[in-house]
């Protein structure tokens, strides 16, 4: 049973200077309460720097090193952190201390990469070497199942994945529950009979090959084991090489996560910088568009001024081009060359054109000349304008220009974005997250080569085992001698290796059973909705709810999944090999008042020692204490000094 | 020199105060040639009322046939001006005279868009799209 004794930070996010917390040492309930941004979650992850060296934050992303120290205390020049855990654990007294420092050679740390954090673990006062301190933090709380230790509600969330098989998270959680579980022991004593199975058979084919009878079937069969070896030989070596690279993979996702921001930046910058490029091609086209419009474009400055020298210059022509007419007809008259007067139509008599003779001026010839090239003049004048007029066309110029403008805006705007975004970016970060999304792509295509390799590997070896059995049989025919001891020597191997293997099935069912019963049952007792009849599990741990007629509710509420999730970590800790304390922060999500009532009166029953975060809206302490009675152990609270430093008050 | 004055001109040309207001219309990649640009500085002279006269020192940039090869500019300037004897001395006249004006002490590109449109843009823009 792993129990907490004190928790003392050091400088660690809100926390400024040392701040310490004992717990009771009776079993029950100890609540910190605190208002948002006070630190509770910090205080969570003090518990996971102590363990395991993380520090998680909102979306399970990693939080940087550099911004956990104490802003206060790094004004006045701290530099590092720290976390002390006491724990009891079997008996045994342990101190586990962990600090973060700057790397030597980092005076002035900008980044989480800048630090380094160290522990060591006291086992009865003594200080273990790191090999041994790190084999027993891994046996007194594996990381892989830290999950159901230490959660939030945005953790509990989580478990929905186990209802399906396609996501990354179901099968980590489903594994992460097997080992709370106590499979691997099962699996590895199954997994040590294997390889005496294997044994067993290389000396039945070593004694075969020694019988003049059985020679051809023992060098047989000896060819089939050496096959086997190399075979399991590169399946193991292949299985390592995948698990390297899955948990490659998972840090590398938590190096990608922190780096989200500036990553969010660079694909930005690099959209902008796609957006701009286009905008400039489009710019482009769109200039010489405007450069072809503009060769007649001046006239578009003037063309109020060429509309009315064009009207006085059409009022002229009428002008010149009446008297040009009116000194023609009366010329005629006068002249006798046309009988008729074309107003009156009637005959002009000789007195008439004699009158008229009398009344015309003396127009000589020069006079009409001049009339003429003016009038000549005015009309080309006239033309030129006109066809002036018809090659400008003033709005489609606009247009083609206000469309221009609205591009060469756009693209100031994105490109002082991209300078904007060039200044948030540190030096290096690019080169960094270009590199890790690099390693992430080579990442995923090695996976699913060695996924294809060891699909391959495990065929030839069922191929390879079916060979051998046939050999067996015909070998089990002629037995005699020295042979039948190896014989039943692998006979006895092979039927405990069958026993463990069925027993490892067997098992496993009976586990998935009792969570059934057990997270049922504590489902029953947190959901107010009296018409679930209990949860239903699958193969891989996902928990369905179940309605009284018999049928699955197949889709529910955030609120729902978190009654879920809390049943399968009471079920678990009810059933773990491994017992030990529950610190969770702020539990009750979207849950109702019923709902958290229930669950704080069943959180003593999920485990011995229980720590609970919370704000006092979410379980006032009034009701807390109504709820708990006597297991209430003792209460703090995260008490405010400033924005940025909080202090552990006992209440 | 008298008959030169009086007889109107066969060439034109920019002075070389203007030539680097002419080659930075030119730059800024609005107009496909120097003439058009040219062109665009008369408009606004003409625009501005800039009165008859000559310009002195403006030395040969083109002949009048590429300026003006159907004579269009000679006419309309004739319209505009009229009893004109000398349009191609005025066009070149009011060529130095726009360029002149086109000038911006603090050294900025020529503000086309504003000359072209007295009105703004934005505004255009908004009308076409309703």
């Amino acid at each position: 049973m792993l129990r907490i004794k004190s928790l003392t930070m050091q400088d660690f996010g809100a926390f400024k200077g040392e701040q310490k917390f004992e717990l009771p040492k009776e079993e029950g309930v100890t609540v910190f309460y605190g208002e948002n941004m006070r630190g509770k979650t910090t205080l969570l992850n003090a518990f996971r720097f102590a363990l395991f060296g993380k520090i998680i934050g909102r979306g399970r992303r990693s939080v940087s090193f550099h911004d956990m120290i104490n802003w206060e205390a790094r004004a006045d020049g701290v530099r590092s952190f720290e976390v002390r855990l006491a724990l009891s654990h079997a008996g045994a007294e342990y101190r586990l201390t962990r600090t973060c420092k700057p790397k030597s050679g980092h005076d002035a740390p900008t980044g989480h990469e800048d630090y380094v954090a160290d522990y060591y673990l006291e086992r009865g006062g003594h200080i273990l070497p790191p090999q041994q301190a790190a084999l027993e933090i891994e046996r007194i709380l594996p990381e892989q199942i830290a999950r159901f230790f230490l959660f939030d509600g945005e953790l509990l969330q989580e478990y929905e994945d186990l209802l399906y098989s396609d996501t990354d998270m179901g099968p980590k959680i489903s594994q992460a529950i097997e080992r709370i579980l106590g499979l691997p022991t099962l699996t590895k004593s199954r997994d040590t009979l294997k390889a005496a199975l294997d044994r067993a058979e290389t000396r039945v084919a070593l004694a075969a090959q020694g019988d003049q009878k059985t020679r051809e079937y023992g060098n047989q069969l000896q060819n089939l084991v050496e096959e086997r070896t190399v075979l399991t030989g590169d399946l193991f070596r292949h299985e390592k090489d995948l698990e390297d690279l899955r948990a490659r993979k998972v840090a590398i996702e938590d190096d990608m996560r922190r780096k989200q921001r500036m990553a969010t930046l660079l694909e930005k910058r690099d959209r902008l910088t796609d957006e701009v490029s286009e905008l400039q091609t489009e710019i482009t086209k769109k200039q010489e568009a405007i450069t072809a419009a503009m060769s007649p474009a001046w006239a578009a400055i003037i063309v109020d001024k060429l509309k009315l020298t064009l009207a006085r210059h059409l009022e002229r022509e009428v002008e010149l081009q009446s008297a040009a007419t009116r000194a023609q007809v009366l010329h005629s008259l006068s002249k006798g060359h046309d009988p008729e007067c074309p107003t009156c139509l009637q005959t002009v008599l000789k007195d008439a054109q004699t009158k008229i003779r009398a009344h015309l001026p003396d127009v000589d010839a020069g006079t009409e000349d001049d009339r003429n090239r003016e009038l000549a003049g005015v009309r080309r004048q006239i033309d030129a304008i006109n066809a002036q007029l018809e090659t400008t066309n003033p709005q489609a110029l606009r247009l083609l220009w206000s469309d221009f403008e609205a591009h060469r805006r756009s693209i100031y705007s994105k490109r002082g974005e991209i300078e904007e975004i060039k200044k948030k970016l540190t030096g290096s970060s690019e080169g960094e997250i270009k590199g890790l999304q690099r390693e992430y792509e080579s990442n995923v295509r090695q996976t699913a080569a060695l996924e294809n390799g060891i699909a391959e590997t495990n065929g030839k070896l069922i191929e390879n085992a079916g060979y051998r059995e046939r050999l067996q049989k015909r070998l089990d025919k002629l037995a005699g001698g020295e042979m039948d001891v190896e014989r039943r020597r692998r006979d006895l191997a092979s039927t405990l290796h069958d026993m463990f293997n069925q027993s490892v099935g067997v098992y496993r069912e009976q586990l998935r059973r009792r969570i059934e019963a057990d997270a049922s049952s504590y489902f029953k007792r947190l959901t107010t909705e009296e018409d679930y009849a209990g949860l239903r599990i699958n193969d891989t741990y996902g928990l369905t709810i179940i309605h009284r007629d018999g049928s699955d509710i197949p889709m529910r509420s955030a609120g729902a999944e978190h009654v879920v999730a809390l049943s399968l970590v009471a079920a678990l800790q009810n059933n773990a090999q491994l017992r030990g304390p529950i610190v969770v922060d702020s539990p009750f999500g979207r849950l109702d008042g019923g709902h958290r009532a229930r669950i704080v009166e069943t959180l003593p029953e999920m485990a011995d020692q229980i720590i609970l975060l919370v704000y006092e809206e979410e379980l006032p302490p009034a009701r807390a204490r109504e709820a708990l009675k006597g297991r209430l152990k003792s209460e703090w609270t995260l008490e405010r000094k400033s924005a940025r430093h909080t202090e552990l008050a006992q209440r | 020199m008298v008959i030169e004055k009086t007889a109107d001109k066969r060439t034109i040309g920019i002075t070389s105060g203007n030539e680097s207001v002419l080659a930075a219309l030119v730059e800024e990649g609005l107009f496909a040639s120097e003439i058009d640009a040219a062109k665009f500085a008369l408009a606004h002279a003409i625009d501005l009322e800039i009165s008859r006269g000559t310009t002195e020192g403006a030395g040969t940039k083109w002949n009048v046939g590429s300026v003006d090869s159907d004579g269009t500019m000679k006419a309309i300037i004739q319209a505009l001006y009229p009893g004109e004897a000398q349009p191609y001395r005025l066009i070149e006249h009011l060529m130095n005279e726009g360029l002149g004006r086109l000038k911006s002490e603090e050294g900025l590109p020529p503000d086309v868009a504003g000359i072209l449109f007295k009105d703004n843009l934005e505004g255009v823009a908004q009308d076409s799209s309703s």
